[in-house]
């Protein structure tokens, strides 16, 4: 991954990703709201659409390079992006330098955003070196993380959502051992292979009502969608959460005291 | 082995539906993953990453070398007795076995378990010449009793439940009826036991073959492999090239990290270093030891994009971890290697166009990288083979007509934006219940997602970036 | 055939290294990371980790009281097969055996004890490394259903690493001389019926080690 310079004190773009922008405006909300209770100058390049990594997960390369070349456009006079998404960050950071290795014209640019985009929490903690959002939850919840597998095997997320949110008044994070099994998604293989990724969502399911949380907290909206869908078509009481929710959850609650 | 993979997506619902075999798939996998990750880091996760991180450079300092260290491997075996033949493919493999089965007049043949004479088809090409073969390995004697393939690189049976083999070996070999797994274990043992000592050759693959002494390694903790190798007048053993290591310091590492990520073991019971037939004076032994190096496509490799995939040592580590190998088991991958090795150098090994879906049948989760002992970047090369399926023409009109127009629509915030309506207004007012085309599948398993009345956009847009305020119907 | 080994090597030869950063590890790390250990703790742990590995370890406190563990294990049967005496580091086998009226020979698929020596023995692992060779019979540790290995402590070392770093140092003599090593960790198991693991399938079913001066 390419190295990143500090983000203190710099205007943050937010690439709030399609999923979020067309079934969860609410969860973006909760970013904007939680980065600027931070102090965070927060702007949102109109011009963004999608990253391209589904067309790039499936070996349409030269469809996700032009998404990506909509990305680089929309995103030109960032100084700093944040993104509510592991598998979005990891795509911007770890596979746009190789989209454009061979484009003499793009290539710097591409190297240039892939070095100034963070995962949201890892931008608070690692970033800002901020661990506590000092919130509070209405009600005591027990909470379980699920570790989306971009976010933490190619961004290194782990630590950094349940510090912020075990910091919430009321909030207590259990251990799962399931939290690091593939959810099954994988993108467009959710319905590629639709078979095998419904039997990944139920072993994901049976681990998820063994978990004793009260509620799953993804970093990823697309793992959140796949894992609610099939809950909801089990009717199960068990739901997935983004952190950005609980988080700006909290930041509300604490400011109500 | 045939080869079925295109099959995979059917084959692979059949499997998932099938609930003795993905009991005993998740017990066989589940086991070997967590044993693999205590014994991996019972010194510290540090520790653990370091010794892959060795492997990982050893493997790849080796393939560096690889025709230097063929060359070499050779000249030391044969100071040692050891014949070298070398076959181009599956057919000369399987002649050079024959003839040298012929020189010695063979009519017996005990085989340990390998991989590669899988690939090559070798038993039912000894057969139709009148040879017996017996496999000795137990789980690969239960595969051959009940006329099925390997499911697991290192788990032959891993697909079966203890019901099953217990009937097939009720069935097949006559065995008295019992439950009890030991005196399973006593009868096979008995079974085969005569046939050890009494046939003319074994066969055996290799796991390393170490260049600066000509030494062909073996692991095994059975036995059989030891019984193969002593027992009948002539060994041969059919060894892929890329399996050659340059030192003994290198087989120190490899030697070990396989057992650990294969079985959680420290060692396996047997760790075989064989150096060439029986010495003068000895009395045990073969008198005969051939290795033949296969090709059958390595080379290829070799010389391709792919060449990091020719790192594996066989230990089966990512199947273990694989959350889709957990489901579909190994026979749905339709050839001799499954799992997540197996989605990438099946391809290569039998063409792209004969494996279509295995590049596919993955969510690029990852823990195939996260566990391999050599450190192989399976997703990096599943992604790139879905490049080449895609260049070659390889994947259906309806997702290339279907990511075009995503891209174009894409590529434009205003038509993304329209896209994102025309789905809210499909769903929500025209009651639509499942995804169009190719995303169908998505309602099999799951309830239809909900599109926002407003997207982001819309509502930024609105508030001029206030959001406070922000109305969200 | 040699037609196939010109063009399998032809083949292999790239313009370009595959792996043009890596390198062969300048020094490499043992798996177990042991230290610097003394004899009494090298024992310890060679003891410990041959337990986990299910082998039966006997301490006899004198070449005598070895000599009777090895009679006690051999019980009623009249035959065994063994290494030659002359290979086994223990006094007075060859005529304890006699004594005893205990044929031994080198290679029998029906008896049921086998008694070896060893070439060393791996703490790290709880391994026994046995070389084939004048008397050193490959089938005495590998037929009988119940395997007696005597090894002397001297014989006992760190890890697989050390022992093939001693051997290079040796000019690796022994591995040119012999037909085959074999390290062998335990008795014979498999796991291969549903994960539930036997003890004993083609090799020995019982591995006594009896640890002597």
């Amino acid at each position: 991954m390419v190295e990143r310079e500090s983000p203190k004190g710099k205007r943050v773009s937010l690439f709030v990703t399609c999923m979020v922008d067309m079934l969860y405006p609410e969860t973006g909300m909760s970013v904007v709201e939680v980065l600027r209770y931070l102090g965070v100058e927060v702007d949102f390049p109109m011009a963004q659409t999608c990253c391209g990594q589904p067309a790039y997960n499936g070996g349409y390369r030269e469809e996700a390079r032009k998404m990506a070349e909509q990305f680089l456009h929309a995103f030109k006079d960032a100084e700093v992006i944040v993104t509510p998404s592991g598998s979005c960050g990891a795509m911007v950071c770890h596979e746009y330098p190789l989209l454009f290795e061979n484009d003499p014209d793009l290539r710097e640019e591409a190297k240039r955003l892939a070095s100034i985009t963070w995962e949201f929490t890892e931008f608070i903690v690692d970033g800002l070196g901020i661990n506590d959002l000092h919130g509070r939850l209405p009600q005591p919840q027990k909470y379980a993380f699920h570790d989306s597998c971009h976010g933490l095997r190619i961004m290194g997320l782990k630590q950094a959502g349940r510090t912020l949110v075990g910091n919430l008044e009321n909030a207590t994070i259990v251990p799962w051992d399931n939290s690091e099994t593939c959810c099954g998604f994988g993108g467009l293989f959710s319905v590629k292979m639709a078979d095998v990724s419904g039997a990944m969502l139920q072993n994901k399911m049976e681990h998820i009502e063994e978990s004793g949380a009260d509620a799953i907290l993804s970093g990823d909206v697309s793992c959140m969608t796949h894992m609610n869908g099939g809950l909801e078509k089990q009717e199960s009481t068990k739901r997935v959460k983004h952190i950005a929710d609980v988080l700006a959850d909290g930041i509300r609650q604490g400011e109500d005291r | 082995m045939e080869v079925q993979s295109n099959n995979f997506i059917p084959a692979a619902r059949i499997a998932i539906h099938d609930v003795d075999l993905r009991t005993a798939v998740a017990m066989g996998t589940d086991s070997g993953f967590v044993k693999r990750q205590a014994v991996m880091f019972a010194d510290g996760k540090a520790h653990g990453e370091a010794i892959r991180g060795q492997a990982a450079a050893i493997k790849r300092n080796a393939l560096n070398k690889l025709p230097d260290l063929l060359e070499q491997a050779e000249a030391a075996m044969q100071e040692n007795g050891i014949e070298v033949l070398w076959a181009a493919d599956a057919a000369e493999a399987n002649r050079l076995v024959l003839e040298i089965a012929d020189r010695h007049d063979v009519h017996s043949v005990v085989k340990s378990k390998s991989m590669v004479t899988e690939e090559i088809g070798l038993n039912k090409i000894l057969e139709e010449d009148s040879i017996d073969v017996l496999e000795t390995d137990l789980g690969e004697f239960i595969v051959q009793l009940g006329e099925e393939t390997p499911s697991h690189i290192v788990i032959p049976i891993c697909h079966k439940t203890k019901e099953s083999i217990r009937q097939l070996m009720i069935d097949k070999a006559d065995m008295p009826p019992t439950d009890d797994t030991d005196e399973m274990a006593r009868f096979a043992r008995n079974y085969l036991r005569q046939r050890f000592l009494d046939a003319d050759m074994g066969v055996s693959g290799g796991n390393f073959v170490i260049a600066e002494t000509g030494t062909l390694c073996l692991v095994s903790n059975e036995g059989n492999i030891r019984l193969v190798t002593s027992q009948p007048r002539v060994h041969v053993a059919l060894v892929g090239i890329e399996k050659v290591i340059p030192t003994l310091e290198d087989y120190a590492t490899l030697t070990q990290v396989l057992p650990r990520s294969a079985t959680g073991q420290t060692m396996t019971v047997y760790t075989h270093m064989i150096n060439g037939p029986q010495r003068d004076d000895e009395i045990d032994g073969p008198e005969h030891v051939y290795v033949i190096f296969v090709d059958n496509g390595r080379s290829q490799i070799y010389t391709s994009d792919y060449c990091e995939a020719l790192a594996c040592i066989r230990c089966g580590a990512c199947l273990n971890g694989c959350p889709v190998y957990k489901v579909t088991g190994g026979h749905a991958y339709g050839w001799v290697y499954p799992g997540p090795i197996g989605a990438v150098i099946t391809p290569l090994l039998v063409g792209l166009e004969n494996a279509k879906p295995l590049p596919y049948a993955s969510s690029l989760c990852g823990m195939c990288k996260e566990v391999c002992p050599v450190i192989i970047d399976i997703p990096r090369m599943l992604l790139d083979l879905r490049y080449d399926l895609v260049r070659s023409g390889y994947t259906g009109l309806d997702w290339n007509m279907g990511m075009k127009a995503y891209a174009f629509g894409g590529s434009s915030p205003r038509l993304f934006s329209w896209a994102g309506k025309a789905a809210e207004l499909a769903t929500k007012r025209f009651k639509l219940n499942s995804l169009p085309g190719p995303l169908a599948g998505w309602t099999d398993y799951r309830s239809m997602p909900s599109f926002a009345v407003k997207s982001f956009h819309q509502l930024w847009g609105e508030t001029n970036g206030d959001l406070e305020g922000a109305d969200e119907q | 055939m040699s037609n196939s080994r010109e063009q399998i090597l032809q083949s292999l030869r790239r313009e370009t290294q595959p792996f043009p950063y890596a390198k062969a590890p300048s020094t490499y790390l043992h798996m177990v990371p042991s230290g610097d250990l003394s004899p009494e703790e090298l024992e310890t742990i060679f003891v410990d980790n041959a337990q986990k590995a299910a082998c039966i370890v006997h301490q006899p406190a004198s070449q005598e009281e070895a000599i009777q563990t090895l009679l006690d294990i051999v019980g009623e049967d009249r035959k065994i097969s063994s290494w030659e005496p002359d290979q086994i580091p223990v006094h007075g086998f060859e005529s304890a055996l006699d004594k005893a009226g205990i044929a031994y020979v080198g290679e029998d698929a029906l008896v049921n004890v086998g008694v070896t020596g060893v070439d060393a023995a791996l703490a790290a692992t709880g391994s026994l490394v046995l070389s084939s060779g004048h008397g050193r019979y490959r089938s005495a540790s590998l037929l009988p259903p119940i395997h007696v290995a005597v090894v002397s402590r001297a014989q006992i070392t760190t890890d697989l690493e050390t022992w093939l770093v001693g051997q290079r140092t040796k000019g690796l003599e022994r591995m040119r001389q012999t037909s085959n090593i074999v390290i062998i960790t335990g008795p014979s198991r498999t796991a291969d019926i549903a994960m539930q693991l036997v003890m004993g399938m083609h090799g020995p079913r019982e591995l006594h080690i009896i640890l002597i001066d």
